[in-house]
Formats: C-alpha cells, structure tokens, sequence
C-alpha cells in the first residue's frame, strides 16, 4: 500500500470547506454593514426586521408549494424584512408612538405571524416543512455548497456596496446635518444603509437564525470600536471579529449534536467583546485602571516631595514626620518609589538610620512642582473671574499659556517700546496703562 | 375542530384564563414602559430572563416556582445593568448596549436548554413562542378545583402588581411624567425604576411559560401603545390597554384554535390587528381623523377657489375656465349640487353662491391691501399669500383688518373690495 501523502481524514469534505467558506463571509459581511447600524443607532431597527425574517420564511415556503428551496426562502424573508422597516417608518410619520415602541411593536407582532405561520404549516404537515423551525435558531448543518456559494456572494456584494458609497455612508454616520446641508440625499442613503442591514440579517439568517442573526450585526462593530478611532479601520476589524465568531459558532455547533448555530455564534462574539473591553489600548478596562495608577501614583510621589521640601528646611526628617504631613492613597508607596530612586537619581538621600534629606534633583524637583501648581492656581484664579462676570471667553488668558515671567518681560518691554515711540501721531486716546490684558484680547 | 366534549371546554378555558390574566399583568406595566420610553428595557429583559430561568431550574427550582421567579427578576436587572455598564464604559448608546446584552444573555439560556435538555424540563421551542395548549395539563388543586399552575402564578403576580400600582400610584405617575421634578421634589427616583424593572421581569416571567419569551414583547408595549393612541388619561390608559390586551388573548387564542396554529403567536397577530385599528380610528391625530381633516380642507379650498373664480369672471370680462383638475370637477359639482352654481353648461354663481364668492375675494383682497401697506413685497408677491390665507379669515379678522386699512380704497392690484354686509352686483361698478 502507498503511502497517501494527505490522509483523507484530513481533508474536510469539499461541502464542508464551501460552508465554511460563505458562513466566513457572511460573518465578515455582517460585522463591515453592521458598523453602520451601530454608528447610526439603527441595531434595533434591524432587530425587528429580523424578526420579521420568519413570516417571510412560511410565505415563500407556501409560495414556493413546499419546496425548501433556500433563495426563495431568503427572498421572502428579504421581503417582510423590508416590510416590517417600513411599518417602522409608517408608524413614525403617521401615530405618536414613539420610536421605542415601535420597534417593540413590529418586533412582537412581526414574529407572532411568522411563528402562527410556520406552526399553522407544521400543523397541516406539510411534506418539507420539517425544517423551516432551523430559521428561528440557526442551523448550518443543512447547507448545500450551492447555498453557501449564494451567502458568499451575497455578502460580498453587501461589503462592495459599503466600500463602494464609504464615503457617503461615513458622512451621514456622523453628521448628517452637515451632510443634508451639504447636498447629500441623507433620507436616501440612510434608508439605503437600512435596507442593507436587513439583507445581511437575512443573509445571517441559516447561520444565527431570526432571534439571534442581529448579534452578528451589532456585536462585531461594538467589538471593533473598543480598538480604533478610526471608521477605516473599524469595518476590515468589525468584518474579522464577524469572521472570527461566525465560523467558531458553526465549528462548535457541527461538533455537539442537537446544538443550534445561532446561540454559539452569538457567545463567541460576546468572548471576543468581553477580551476587547478588559484589554483593549486606551479604552479597555485594563489599561484605564493602569491609567489610573499612573496618575494616583504621581499624584502622591508630587505631594510627598511638597511636604519633604518643607521639612528638609528644618533639617532631616524621618519617614514617619513625612507620612504624617503627607497621608493620602498611595503615601506608602510613594515613599518607597523617592528612597528607591535614591540608587539613580538621588531625589533624597540618607542621613541616618531613619533620617533623610533631600538631594539637590530632589530640591529642584519640589520646587518645580509648587511651580508649577502655583502657575494653575493663577489660571484658576483667572478663569474664576471671568466666570465671575458671566463672560465665555474663547481667547485663553496668556499667563496661563506664556506663563507669568514671560509675560511680565513682555509688558516690560512693551512699555518701553511705548515709551520710546510716546510722540508718535494718529493715536493720542490710547491707554498708556496695559492695565486689564484679558479684556483687551477681545479687541 | 370544536369539541363539543366539556373536558376539552375546560382546558380551553383554563389557557384562555392564563393568556387573559398574563395578558393583563403584562398590559399594565408595558403602559408604564411605553410612557417611560423604556419599551427596549421591557424587550432585553424578556430575552434575558431565559438564562435566569434555566440556572434555578438546574438548582431545583420548579418551573412556575419562587425560585424561578427569584432567577427571573435577577437575569432581568443583570441585564439592565449590562446595558448601563456598556454604557458607561464602553461608551455605546442605550440601542447597542441592550443589543449586545440581551442576545448574548438569551444565547447562553438556548445553549444551556440545549446541552441541558435532558436535566432541564424547558424545551427549546417553548422558549420561543410558549405552549399555552399545554398549559391546562399541569395543575394544582385549589378548593377542589384543579387549577394551572401557570395561572396560579400569572393570577398572583398580577395581584402583586396591582397592589404595587395603587400603593405607589402617585410616585409612579410622577415619575413617569416628569422623573426631574420627582427627583426634586424628593422622590427615590432610582428606587422606583428598579421597581419597574423588577416589575416588568415579573410579568415576563408569569407570562414565560405560556406565550415565550419573544411574544412577550408584544403583549408589553402593544395594547399599551395602542391606548396611548386612543385616550389621553393615563387612567383610562391602563384600563383600556389591559382591556385590549385581555380581549386580544381571547381573540387570539380562539382564532388559534379555530386555524389550527400556535395561540401564543396568535395572540400577538390579534395585538398588532388592534394596534393598526387603533392607529387608524384613534380621535384627533388618528390616521382616518388626520386623512379626513386634511381631505375636507382640500375640499372646501377647491369650492371655494371655484367660486371666487366665478365671482372674478363676473366682475371682469373673461370668462372662467372650466375647472380641469378631478378635485375641481368634483367641487363644480358639489357647488352645482347645493344651489351655489346654476345648472347648464354656461352656469354663473347663484345669489347664495354669489353671497359666499364675495366673502372670499373680499378676504383676499383686504390681505393682498394690508400686505401692500405694511410688507414691502413687489406686487407680484401679494397674490400668493392672499390665495392661501382667504380660506382662513373669519369676520372679527376681516373687520379689524378693513378699519386698519380705512381711507384706502381698492386692493394694490387697482381692483373694489366688495363690501362685508352688502350683496352687490360687481359688475354694477367699474373694474377700474
């Protein structure tokens, strides 16, 4: 016997590999369209019409005289989808029920049809019909390659769309004031990016099912956001967390029997938030506790070496004298960091057992430092008077910026250049007195 | 199928009792919801009380038990919660953080029903859409009467509600209309919307087992928001919502029957019909009145636009256009009809029609004259305006108008404002 190179055990079947295929694009699909739907505030909207998905199931599947034959599912479910958006903007124009009650209401109603149709259809039983329960959780397994192949493109038309009007979409994301004053149809491409939320709530249909498949819509971006500032790189991200969950759902679901895809694919996006949310640079949840550290710690090191310059003019001062001038979070530690700084740069140095004083690094330090807080206590000082009169002004005061040597060289010297050129004509009701610099700025 | 059998009766009248008493728990807090804005809330926490569920089933709870109940009302204020914290932290509006929070806290209550099923008596379907058909299978004996026991527990959560409502009646109402005011004036508003919350959680979870967990959105915010449409008290508000919402559950549930399909899903259809009536017959800015104020307003612009042509005709020479436009022939007839314009096809305005006609134009000129004193527009900007107000003017109007404008004989255009009292002929007087 020859020896196979590649063992047929490991090849997944060709089925399996296109599945898997058009399920990765329709996660990636999902994530990209979905930004939009979170930037927009639309999640909701487009959880509704996944709902309605379902009664556009049973009326293909009895339009279609039972066969279970899945574009024609999918445009059905396509249909009531868009439909019941519609009955979202029809009760906006024309009742006072508000926006949240709305949706509630389409949503409910919507899949109360969908379920009196699809259970009315298995009660008659219908050859066929078994399967249709799949749309409500989700369930891969019964994919064709055929099938998944009408997914992939289906999804990647949806991602050229967005590539195709980013610009637009972008725009009416995040300003669509500005947008509408400038020219744009703001009506016609929000209703357009709702429209392809609902296709690609549709197109998620077979892989997180009706209740679920908006999951896969909003998750992705909300998880992409926690990494970048960025719309440009916010979709490709949203897009690869999509990817990432709707192929790990599908994986797990093949491999435990009687598990539907929907949930899985719904957990494994919410594990990829909740990493994103405690790691995340700047916005996750470990490093905002770092940053808090940071900021308590130099806190206190700014704060001890305050005290130390005031005992240190009295001599040397033990750590117990420091502490009790200095108490606060993070004291102790403080002091550990200013004697082990001692080895570098020696901000204090030791006088005895107990008994330490401050360096000259040390001394400058603290001195820089009450500076530096006398320096924001002017520009406190000064932003309390212009509240004061109730005024906003937008000029910033020029001691705060300059600080307050520089400026006092700088009136100096325009005295003098005053008082150099006093007989010059043309402006003889000037004030020699550059008396109020604040109220002079606006001018 | 009807079964005329009296067993079958009783179990009909056991589930249309349970869908009836959930319906209106369930009526009475969406009304608070709705008026709140808080519907989302009442939707997240009806797919969130599912885990819930499942957990203190796993612990020994019995389905439609106090400890049921105590996970339900838990899963439900982890979910608020959640939402607040993606809120807070990660920055997402209300709309994302309820998305991410609900599906992911129903996805872990569908994988554990599924792995669990065995040690779990939930079956997944049931979570979805309930078995309200079923209900009357499990009961309990109560003064010799075998009770469901999903009815026990919807009938005394909605007790409880109903004594939370009128204990706390006033605070609640406060604080639903105008929450910084309550805050102000002392209220623990906070206390009183967690209140709420765990409200809300107890009307899902009496309502779980026998519509699910989705439909119970329905049965929150739609006979809710269809009484809010219908009345304006927000008393008469929650009567009528738990009015609607009782009658939709009867409704629904023998039209279930009577088709043969899911009653929970029904149910929900029958809400949705009642909430597009409501919409449609609401008084004052329902659909119909709306329609119908706009539609007679058009109406009566038409006639009058074809009488004030006429009496132009007259006082000049040229004669008035036939109306061309379907509205316009309409209102030809209409006028012709009610004696205004005479019959035949060279019929001119009648006394009566005459007596009208003139009213209009003289509105239409006294604006076009007070516009001309007062606004400095270019005299081809007059008419525009004057052709939309004169449908509008009353008598008071016109007459303060008219001795603004004493001593200033003829509108800008040169033309005789025919006078308020007296019928004249126009063609008596010189156009010029």
């Amino acid at each position: 016997m020859v020896d196979d190179p590649f063992p047929a055990a490991w090849i997944p079947p060709y089925n399996t590999l296109v599945v898997a295929a058009g399920v990765a694009s329709v996660g990636f699909a999902a994530g990209v369209v979905g930004c939009f739907a979170v930037l927009r505030r639309r999640a909701l909207a487009g959880d509704a019409a996944a709902h309605a998905t379902l009664l556009g199931v049973g009326l293909a599947f009895l339009l279609g005289g039972g066969r279970r034959d899945l574009p024609l599912l999918l445009a059905g479910a396509l249909s009531t989808a868009i439909a019941a958006l519609l009955g979202l903007v029809l009760i906006g124009r024309w009742t006072r029920t508000r926006d949240d009650a709305a949706t509630a209401i389409v949503l409910g109603v919507s899949f109360g049809a969908g379920i009196t149709l699809l259970s009315g259809i298995s009660a008659r039983g219908i050859p066929g019909s078994a399967g249709l329960e799949q749309f409500l959780l989700g369930h891969t397994a019964g994919l064709t390659a055929a099938d998944a192949t009408i997914l992939g493109v289906m999804s990647l038309l949806a991602v050229g769309i967005v590539a195709l009007f980013l610009k637009e979409s972008t725009l009416v994301a995040f300003d669509p004031l500005f947008a509408a004053a400038s020219g744009w149809p703001v009506t016609l491409i929000d209703y357009a990016l709702v429209v392809l939320v609902a296709v690609m709530v549709v197109v998620g249909l077979p892989a997180a099912g009706a209740v679920l498949v908006t999951a896969l819509v909003v998750i992705p971006p909300v998880t992409a956001r926690q990494w970048t500032d960025s719309v440009g790189v916010m979709l490709p991200l949203a897009g690869i967390f999509g990817l990432v969950a709707a192929l790990s759902g599908v994986a797990v679901s093949s491999a435990v029997p009687r598990m539907p895809t929907g949930p899985l694919v719904v957990i494994a996006a919410s594990i990829l938030l909740t990493i994103s949310l405690l790691i995340a640079p700047r916005r996750g949840g470990l490093a905002r506790w770092l940053q808090a550290r940071r900021t308590v710690a130099a806190w206190a090191d700014g704060r001890l070496l305050e005290v130390a310059l005031r005992l240190d003019s009295d001599g040397p001062f033990t750590r117990e004298q420091l502490l009790a001038k200095a108490p606060g979070v993070a004291a102790d530690s403080a002091f550990k960091r200013l004697v082990r700084s001692a080895a570098l740069e020696p901000v204090v140095t030791r006088a005895g057992t107990d008994a330490w004083r401050l360096a000259v690094w040390g001394r400058e330090l603290a001195a820089e430092r009450s500076r530096r807080v006398a320096a924001w206590t002017e520009v406190l000082e000064a932003a309390r008077e212009d509240a004061r009169g109730h005024l906003t002004i937008d000029v910033p005061s020029p001691e705060a910026i300059l600080g307050a040597a520089r400026m006092k060289a700088i009136r100096e010297s325009a005295a003098a250049e005053r008082g150099a050129g006093e007989a010059r004509p043309g402006q003889p009701g000037q004030p020699g007195q550059p008396g109020q610099p604040g109220g002079g700025a606006g001018g | 199928m009807i079964d005329a059998d009296s067993t079958h009766l009783w179990m009909h009248f056991w589930a249309i009792a349970t869908a009836a008493t959930v319906s209106a728990g369930c009526a009475l807090v969406g009304s608070f919801l709705v008026v709140r804005r808080l519907t989302l809330l009442g939707d997240a926490i009806s797919h969130a009380v599912l885990p819930g569920i499942v957990l203190a089933v796993l612990a020994g709870g019995r389905p439609g038990g106090a400890g049921v109940f105590l996970g339900a009302v838990v899963a439900g204020l982890v979910t608020v919660w959640l939402t607040n914290l993606l809120g807070t932290h990660a920055g997402l509006a209300e709309d994302a953080g309820a998305g991410v929070a609900f599906t992911t806290l129903f996805a872990i209550g569908v994988v554990l029903v599924s792995a669990l099923a065995a040690r779990v008596d939930i079956d997944p379907g049931c979570v979805l859409y309930g078995i309200l058909e079923l209900v009357p299978f499990d009961t309990v004996p109560i003064l010799g009467l075998e009770v469901p026991r999903a009815l026990l527990a919807a009938a005394t959560v909605l007790v409880v509600l109903v004594i939370g409502a009128v204990v706390c009646w006033k605070e609640l109402v406060f604080t639903a209309f105008d929450p910084a005011a309550a805050r102000a004036a002392g209220l623990p508003v906070g206390v009183i919307s967690a209140g709420l919350l765990v409200a809300t959680s107890l009307a899902t979870v009496a309502s779980f087992e026998a519509v699910g967990a989705i439909l119970v959105v329905a049965m929150l915010a739609v006979p809710a928001a269809a009484a809010e449409l219908l009345v304006r008290r927000f008393q008469v508000m929650l009567v009528v919502a738990v009015g609607l919402g009782v009658a939709g559950s009867i409704l629904g549930y023998l039209a279930a029957w009577r088709f043969n399909t899911n009653a929970a899903g029904m149910i929900a259809v029958v809400l949705g019909i009642e909430y597009v009536v409501a919409a449609l017959v609401a008084p004052g800015d329902g659909i119909v009145a709306r329609v119908v104020s706009r539609e007679s307003l058009r109406w009566r612009v038409a006639c009058e636009d074809r009488l004030a042509s006429l009496w132009r005709a007259e006082e000049g020479d040229a004669a008035a256009l036939a109306p061309r436009t379907l509205l316009g022939r309409l209102a030809q007839a209409r006028l012709v009809f009610w004696g205004r314009i005479g019959r035949g096809s060279a019929g001119g305005l009648t006394d009566i029609g005459r007596e009208e006609a003139r009213v209009i134009v003289r509105s239409h000129r006294l604006w076009e004259a007070w516009l001309g004193r007062h606004v400095a527009l270019p005299l081809d900007h007059l008419h525009p305006p004057a052709e939309w107000i004169e449908h509008h003017l009353g008598a008071e109007v016109r007459g303060r108008i008219a001795a603004d404008l004493e001593g200033h004989e003829g509108d800008p255009h040169g033309r005789d404002i025919p006078s308020e009292e007296f019928p004249r002929r126009a063609a008596d007087e010189p156009a010029r």
